[in-house]
């Protein structure tokens, strides 16, 4: 299953979790078809949990985080459980320095660390 | 047909992510898309220059095996690499001369300097230095949201080359990220400049960014520092982001004229 685009984010599924690995430069448009995108499988697939990959993102700024956050408000609108994992150590130093706030999503050291604890709430 | 993009896109897969190998092939410009064998002998060199600093940047666990590779699918193997090296090395060494910046142009109607953690660090802004011995000036257009990506790792890349911390230089790209996306969003269109200084204590890294957009009226730039403004991208804390990660931290803006922020990076040396 991929979301097409311009430039495209897979969302792949894992058992009742969606899983992104954030591999483009993301811009208004794409994290609106993303967030769309995940909307509609989470409603469609019963979805418990989604993971968001940032391990391969070298920079996360303020506007970046924003997107990411309002993913997970509209995820757990929805009733499911948001995770960011893979955050890179001087990312997430950085995030600290700015004093930005990531309320709506929940942060696991990897995917398995993600998946287990999705796990448990199921 | 084998360019550059396409040989050592396929060298890098799996060693660093999509998203810089782009970035990195933009920086070569025109040269990335160029068919192997038209590409001649300076290009090569300064291909391998530019792939081993982003090599060492982005994969720094496998840097020698790609750095390697890269050579030799650029046919550089031997000497022509390590003369790259040597002349990069030669660059920072020859940078090591105290440079001192002009004194300040007048600031705007409204004028906001913050010192920062360094006690010496009088914010005042610097004059365009131009081409003053020991450091090296950049500029960088910034017209779409594409420059974006570009400012951030010619920033990143400038850093590490000064020997600024990794941490640090990832600073540096966060700052200069949330520079340009305000003068894309905001502005429409500016540049950031990037102003290496080298002397026998520090190193240290400015940046301005400039544009002639809008500019921001007092009360808002106020109230964006207080944290109670909210812009209509939410962008309103990308200012006091930045302020907040520098050592050094001003800007000049006032409407119809533009803005211009200017935030200086401290390392030891």
């Amino acid at each position: 299953m991929k979301l097409r685009g311009e430039q495209e984010l897979p969302i792949i599924q894992i058992r009742s979790c969606l899983l992104v690995s954030i591999q483009a430069e993301l811009h208004d448009r794409l994290a609106l078809e993303l967030q769309t995108a995940l909307m509609e499988r989470v409603r469609a697939l019963g979805i418990q949990g989604v993971i968001l990959d940032v391990s391969s993102v070298e920079v996360i700024d303020s506007y970046i985080t924003r997107i990411l956050n309002d993913i997970g408000k509209s995820v757990r609108f929805m009733g499911a459980d948001c995770y960011m994992v893979g955050i890179r150590p001087a990312v997430a130093m950085t995030l600290v320095e700015m004093g930005v706030e990531l309320d709506a999503v929940s942060t696991a050291l990897n995917l398995d660390a993600a998946l287990e604890k999705l796990e448990l709430l199921s | 047909m084998r360019t550059v993009e396409s040989e050592i896109g396929a060298i890098l897969q799996g060693a660093i992510s999509e998203i810089t190998q782009r970035s990195i092939f933009r920086r070569l410009g025109g040269v990335a898309r160029t068919p192997l064998q038209h590409l001649s002998a300076h290009d090569r060199q300064a291909v391998q220059a530019e792939l081993e600093s982003s090599v060492r940047l982005f994969a720094p666990a496998r840097s020698a095996e790609l750095i390697a590779s890269c050579a030799r699918a650029l046919a550089l193997l031997g000497a022509p690499a390590a003369a790259a090296g040597a002349a990069g090395a030669a660059g920072l060494a020859g940078a090591a001369v105290a440079a001192g910046a002009a004194g300040g142009p007048a600031g705007g109607v409204f004028r906001r300097a913050v010192a920062g953690a360094f006690p010496g660090g009088a914010a005042g802004g610097s004059a365009f230095p131009g081409a003053a011995a020991g450091g090296s000036d950049k500029r960088i257009a910034v017209t779409s949201e594409k420059d974006i990506a570009a400012a951030r790792l010619e920033a990143w890349s400038e850093a590490v080359r000064i020997g600024l911390s990794k941490f640090t230089s990832v600073k540096v790209a966060t700052a200069v990220s949330e520079l340009a996306r305000n003068i894309v969003f905001y502005a429409g269109q500016g540049s950031i400049e990037l102003h290496a200084r080298l002397d026998a204590h520090e190193t240290r890294l400015e940046i301005v960014a400039a544009d002639q957009g809008a500019g921001i009226a007092a009360e808002t730039l106020e109230s964006i520092f207080a944290g109670t403004f909210r812009s209509e991208r939410g962008m309103g804390k990308g200012l006091v982001a930045v302020r907040r990660l520098v050592d050094e931290f001003q800007i000049d803006t006032r409407p119809g004229r533009g803005t211009r922020v200017s935030c200086v990076f401290r390392g030891a040396r």
